[in-house]
């Protein structure tokens, strides 16, 4: 007798996930990255140290949103169907899984690349952000020297300053944030794909939704405050509920631009994330239990 | 004193009728109307059919991939449609593939782990089984690479993994050199000897009529004969006489008995009996 819920076969079906994704050289991004982060470190040293430091961290940050996004479209969009082109699907759901295991192993198997990836890349980005904020420092410190006005509180508050805009626990908030927003498109796609015909439809709704996802907030105000016509009103409420809050997830200007991300902020962040997701995953098992095979 | 129940048929599907929705403005399709079938425990069950007769949509019906439009499908009792129904079943779906990034251990792993098997049990088993189905050479090497034959049997393998009390092969045989699908056949014989229920379904009639012990005929999502082989092909007023080493006097003489106390029998036909063309390929082969 084989249990509704079964975390092992999650797990497997998770893992065969993951091994499908990075066998696919889906983590050569990562390469990608580190050549940006590097070139972006070692770039312009004509900018004053802020400039310089902000720069990488701009960069950074952008590259492991851009990176999280397009794994979670793209790699989840491709594993439904194709277990369903290559009829592998038969094969596993012809043994005793729940079609909510699979979808779970499925979501699960792709956030934790995400993860993994991000944390790969954080890692990356924060090594190269300390040497560069060590070298920023060594040579205003060098300058201020050379000037004589290398006083212990001047040094002290050039110190402060580089540390402020150097590597933080707040960036890592920021990733964290961004791991977030990744996850909430990664059970959008999965959703969009349960109903989808195509990989190429679930792709492209999915990255439109996205899009608009950002804007949700505006969307949200034009219907509740704008005084447009019946249609425009019924339009905007449509896309208003269909498309996620991304907004809430933007931290990441706050964070480069030195600006703390509060307990409260963070834990509103995660709850919402963690709505999204479980909203996400049962509207999929919803369209996925009824889908014929 | 309480009464012994009943051990319930392998596979029972009732009235089954399954209609597929279309898209907007086009009609419904009915792959199945009105299907009823048995497959009792330790038989091999023979579905045959022309394409698109609706075998698979039954097939996948029995398995839960689709749900019924009206009627019911067990199996040993418990509704398809619970996951539990699965536990006790093989499924070998038509031409499969599988993870192309696995090699063959690992696919049977995989595929063990979904049936809650572990550990050394399980190695141990999936290497049995590729043993079973003469892939152990291939085990190491990735699904990609292998051949339409190769994949037919590492499915065949992955049904087995979790000795399945009822086995469900859709068209095994399908683009399998004749060598490979006598032993496929060799193998579902083997599971009649050790008691496993088999329902399948192929296209090469020969063999199913080697293998079955009863078959079901569709057409057009219907049953349309049903019954235990020997006595479906039967022809009821002829009588087959096969003898070796007859001399032409001793031929001569039956025909001459026949004609004078026949009572109304007559020879139909007479003349050496031929041999198959898989039969040949196979002696040559051999060779």
């Amino acid at each position: 007798m084989s249990a509704s819920f079964s975390l092992p076969r999650i797990r497997t079906l998770a893992m065969a996930t993951v091994t499908q994704l990075l066998r696919m050289k889906i983590m050569a991004f990562l390469l990608v990255f580190c050549v940006i982060v590097v070139a972006a470190g070692f770039a312009f040293p004509v900018m004053n140290p802020e400039q310089q430091l902000k720069l990488l961290k701009d960069v950074s940050l952008g590259a492991l949103q851009l990176f999280s996004i397009v794994i979670a479209v793209c790699a989840t969009a491709l594993l439904l169907p194709r277990d369903l082109e290559d009829r592998t699907l038969y094969t596993i759901l012809a043994k005793p899984v729940p079609r909510h295991e699979y979808l779970l192993g499925k979501l699960l198997g792709v956030l934790i690349l995400i993860g993994a990836g991000l944390v790969l890349m954080d890692i990356a980005f924060s090594g190269v952000l300390w040497l560069r904020q060590s070298l920023v420092l060594a040579q205003s410190v060098a300058a201020l020297q050379q000037e004589g006005t290398a006083t212990p509180e001047a040094v002290a508050q050039l110190k402060e300053f580089v540390g402020r805009q150097g590597l933080t626990w707040n960036l890592h908030l920021g990733v964290v944030a961004i791991f977030f927003k990744a996850a909430v498109v990664t059970a959008l796609t999965l959703m969009i794909s349960c109903f989808a015909s195509s990989t190429l439809f679930t792709i492209i709704i999915a990255f439109l939704v996205t899009i608009l996802g950002h804007g949700q907030g505006l969307i949200r105000d034009y219907f509740l405050t704008g005084h447009a016509g019946v249609v425009k009103k019924l339009l905007s409420a449509l896309l208003a509920v269909v498309t996620p809050d991304m907004g809430v997830f933007d931290v990441v200007d706050n964070v480069i631009n030195g600006e703390t991300v509060t307990p409260g902020a963070f834990g509103f962040m995660a709850a919402i994330a963690c709505t999204y997701l479980a909203g996400y995953a049962v509207v999929s098992h919803l369209l996925f239990v009824e889908k014929e095979l | 004193m309480s009464a012994e129940s009943p051990q319930p048929p392998a596979v029972t599907v009732e009235n089954l009728t399954k209609v597929f929705k279309a898209g907007l403005g086009k009609a419904a399709f009915t792959a199945v109307r009105d299907l009823s079938l048995t497959v009792n425990d330790g038989e091999v069950y023979g579905l045959i059919g022309p394409n698109g007769c609706g075998k698979s949509t039954t097939m996948k019906a029995i398995l839960g991939l689709v749900t019924p439009t009206s009627g019911r499908t067990a199996v040993f009792g418990r509704p398809s449609t619970r996951v539990e129904s699965r536990s006790e079943v093989g499924f070998l779906p038509e031409n499969p593939y599988f993870y192309k990034h696995l090699n063959g251990l690992e696919t049977l792993l995989f595929y063990g782990r979904l049936c809650s098997m572990s550990g050394k049990e399980l190695k141990d088993r999936a290497r049995e089984m590729l043993a079973l189905t003469g892939l152990e050479d291939a085990a190491d090497r990735r699904v990609a690479g292998y051949s339409k034959g190769m994949l037919q049997r590492l499915g065949l393998a992955q049904a087995l993994l979790h000795r399945p009390r009822l086995v469900v092969l859709d068209e095994p045989t399908a683009g399998v050199d004749p060598a490979g699908s006598r032993k496929i056949r060799d193998l579902i014989l083997g599971f009649k000897e050790q008691g496993i229920t088999v329902l399948v379904t192929s296209h090469l009639l020969e063999q199913m009529q080697e293998v079955c012990d009863r078959v079901g005929i569709m057409a057009h999502g219907r049953m349309v004969r049903e019954g235990r082989l020997d006595e479906l092909i039967a022809v009821e007023n002829e009588t087959e006489l096969v003898l070796a080493d007859a001399s032409p006097e001793l031929l001569a003489e039956i025909r001459a008995l026949v004609e004078s106390r026949g009572h109304g029998a007559r020879v139909v036909r007479s003349g050496h009996p031929r041999t198959t063309l898989e039969k040949l390929f196979l002696e040559v082969a051999d060779q």
